[in-house]
């Protein structure tokens, strides 16, 4: 038989992970609230039935805030589903129910499962699920998702209660406080046609549930009607919970064998905000935490890896050219194999554990429930230019992937600073570029390289800051909006998990590379190294295609230091792939020969820091917000890249020229600062002015 | 006085929620009469992390604002 099952319940309460299980996918999860964002399904096998798995973004009631939750509503709303899973966080529990209250009002079929049993365990305590089975008449199941469950009794009992519901039978009593029968008589003439359940419907209406009011087209008669009856809002609210306390009610107890305790046992989890968000602590406990993640990823245990494998690459080339020579191989496949392959995409290779280790701490990062505590700690500074804390999020993923960032930028609230933040994520330096800055800096930096990179990535979050600002003194200003943000527990992920990330980003990484970044490397090498009248013509020659085509450009690039093809020819491959860049430039020749000096290297690298990202995060960002945004996104970046590498060509330049030269920018800069900041100050001082005297004064408040 | 000017570690009680967000709080279990406990106060100011029937929230001025709160 075919069933359609779809897995609800609040924000990061393992739907996802239970999907996932159930389905063998491996859709992402974290632990935060938004992780998912669309809904999703999949069919999984039980005893000769086909069951459609259906995952939807989590929400706390049938009242919904953004668009993510509207996606759950609309699927528990459509009837397509033949059970309702609710899963319920067990530590959680009264809150959880508040939604699982809405799914009996509206009278589908739907069964608990409570999940993260393991961390009420550790508090000694444990979940009397028959007697909340009594309390509700619908199947009530514990689990523990996490930590092994078995999948086929849960789909067991699920398709045994879809296969014999016929209607709830619980009976709700706090409804019979409610005016429902009025409601119902009001809204009667609409009801057949708006489609919706009466009860529900009665019930929403007296929540003031936009949605539900216009979908019954009420008139102006009705409304005022319906307002007569009083502000009932609260009222519902909190007759639900009341209603969650009785039966909650001794449903929480120690579990047999431990000692029966006054209060629960609270675990380090529980507090550790009280060190992670003190008023000293937090800032330099942040601090130490990045810097920490830097260290091991560029240097310590990240660079030594990475120098490891490349110092074994070198002996392959060599190996391979001079093998490939002695068989008599013609020059130019010798080349291909040799430079083009080997040392080109090998050159992208030896990065592999500097990625994994980076995916690794981010993958730490949401899943400890960290990152919610550094949204809560930012949000302040976030508001003042005009984004969220939320948006830490997005920004700290676009670490390692700014397509995948982009994507869970779907949860933020106001759709304007959902755009911004968008268009913004690509400026923070995502993982595929970490191999241009590493061979670049090696070859320029040895020993400041760490530095380098550092100030990169410092670089990238700066501008972040500075045109977020300037947004808002435009146009595009956000104004304020809501934020109410729920701490997810402090979480550990399960060794499996840790294994689970490592594979798949190494796995994602090697795929790339083994498709992407070899055929680039293959077409690049063979349009630098073939002219189209006279075959094979050694790069270096000025007479291959690409050699052609980048003279042409490269000369806008002369003012930045790196006008020559070579560095063009690096940055257009670098828009399908940013690995791709570094393996470029190896197979045309190795940065030493491309770039005049230090100081073309930086402003290369600063240049690739800020330009255009790879198609794959233009796609995710026309699909988040539209082409005329990604194309005024395209445009920003190209300019800030220009703009930020000159910038830093002339400033340096002017300090190596001559201690003059060098007073004489400082002074310009300093002054410009002061210009900005007096205008900002004025511009901030008119907005404190007091309505009443207008002036400047704190007297009258 | 409203969740805008309590104390850390100092425990409350809700009187009224008022505002655009009322729903949402409601929903989320800020109803009149729930005890509450302020868990922290955010470094750059305007955010409070509340802890309510046993899990923690973080809400901005423009919601605590309009949540009326009396000390326990």
């Amino acid at each position: 038989m075919n069933y359609t099952f779809a897995l609800t319940g609040n924000p990061n309460v393992g739907k996802t992970s239970l999907y996932n299980r159930l389905t063998r996918s491996s859709r992402h999860v974290g632990n935060w609230h938004g992780v998912t964002v669309d809904k999703a399904s999949k069919k999984a096998s039980y005893d000769q039935n086909e069951i459609n798995i259906v995952d939807l973004p989590g929400f706390y009631s049938l009242t919904v805030y953004s668009f993510e939750e509207e996606i759950s509503r609309d699927d528990i709303l459509s009837g397509n589903n033949n059970l309702v899973i609710n899963i319920c966080e067990a530590s959680n529990l009264p809150r959880n129910l508040y939604l699982a209250l809405q799914l009996l009002e509206l009278n589908v079929p739907v069964m608990i499962v409570i999940n993260m049993m393991d961390e009420l365990h550790k508090r000694g305590l444990t979940i009397d699920v028959k007697k909340l089975e009594k309390h509700l008449c619908i199947p009530v199941v514990s689990v523990s998702a996490k930590y092994g469950f078995n999948g086929n009794d849960l789909l067991s009992g699920a398709v045994a209660y879809a296969q014999e519901f016929k209607t709830n039978r619980v009976k709700l009593p706090y409804l019979s406080k409610l005016p429902l029968k009025k409601v119902q008589e009001i809204i009667s003439p609409n009801l057949t046609k708006s489609g919706l359940n009466p009860i529900y419907a009665s019930i929403k209406v007296l929540e003031n549930d936009s949605f539900v009011i216009d979908k019954l087209e009420l008139s102006d008669k009705q409304k005022s009607q319906l307002n007569s009856l009083g502000d009932y809002q609260a009222t519902v609210a909190k007759l639900r919970y009341e209603f969650i306390d009785q039966i909650t009610d001794g449903v929480i107890v120690n579990r047999e064998g431990t000692k029966k305790t006054g209060k629960l046992n609270a675990s380090i989890a529980d507090n550790a905000d009280k060190i992670m968000l003190n008023k000293w602590l937090a800032l330099p406990i942040f601090l130490l935490i990045m810097s920490g993640i830097f260290w091991i990823t560029f240097g310590f245990v990240g660079k030594f890896l990475t120098d490891l494998l490349d110092g074994g690459k070198d002996v392959l080339v060599t190996w391979v050219n001079g093998g490939l020579d002695s068989l008599n191989v013609p020059e130019w496949m010798n080349a291909l194999i040799s430079y083009g392959i080997i040392d080109g995409v090998g050159g992208v290779i030896v990065f592999l554990p500097q990625i994994v280790i980076l995916f690794f701490f981010l993958a730490l990062l949401e899943d400890s429930g960290y990152i919610s505590r550094v949204a809560f700690m930012t949000d302040g500074l976030f508001r003042k230019i005009g984004l969220s804390g939320r948006a830490v999020f997005t920004m700290i993923m676009g670490l390692g992937c700014s397509a995948t960032a982009v994507l869970t930028a779907r949860g933020l609230e106001d759709p304007l600073m959902r755009k911004k933040t968008v268009i913004l994520t690509p400026f923070m330096s995502c993982s595929a570029r970490l191999p241009v800055y590493t061979a670049i800096a090696a070859a320029f930096f040895t020993s400041g390289s760490v530095a380098i990179i550092f100030g990169l990535y410092f670089l990238g979050a700066v501008t972040v800051v500075i045109l977020a600002a300037i947004f808002q003194k435009t146009s595009l200003k956000s104004g304020e909006s809501s934020f109410i943000m729920e701490m997810p527990k402090y979480r550990m992920p399960t060794a499996e998990r840790v294994l689970q990330i490592i594979g798949n980003n190494a796995k994602v990484f090697i795929i790339k590379v083994g498709t992407l970044v070899f055929a680039l490397n293959v077409i690049v090498w063979v349009l630098c190294n073939f002219s189209i009248t006279k075959g094979f013509v050694p790069v270096g020659g000025g007479e291959s295609i690409m050699e052609k085509i980048s003279a042409l450009i490269a000369p806008i690039f002369a003012p930045l230091g790196f006008g020559n093809w070579q560095a063009v020819t690096a940055l257009m491959s670098g828009l399908v792939a940013k690995e791709v860049v570094i393996s470029t430039i190896t197979s045309l020749g190795g940065v030493e020969n491309v770039f005049p000096d230090s100081l073309a290297a930086i402003c290369f690298m600063v240049y690739t820091l800020l330009y255009v990202p790879c198609v794959a995060t233009l796609g995710a960002v026309r699909k988040e917000v539209g082409v005329k945004w990604m194309i005024f996104g395209l445009i920003l970046q190209l300019a800030v890249a220009y703009l930020a590498a000159l910038a830093v060509r002339i400033i340096v330049l002017a300090f190596i020229s001559g201690l003059l030269h060098g007073i004489i920018v400082l002074g310009a800069v300093t002054a410009a600062t002061m210009i900005l900041t007096a205008i900002l100050g004025l511009m901030n001082i008119n907005k404190r002015r007091c309505v009443r005297c207008k002036a400047n004064c704190s007297s009258c408040k | 006085m409203t969740l805008s000017d309590v104390k850390v570690n100092a425990e409350y009680v809700i009187t009224q929620v008022k505002g655009s967000v009322k729903r949402r709080l409601l929903d989320m279990g800020f109803t009149p009469g729930c005890k509450i406990k302020v868990s922290g106060l955010a470094p750059f100011g305007g955010t409070v992390l509340v802890r309510i029937r046993g899990f923690d929230v973080a809400l901005r001025k423009n919601a605590t604002d309009f949540i009326t709160v009396e000390a326990v």
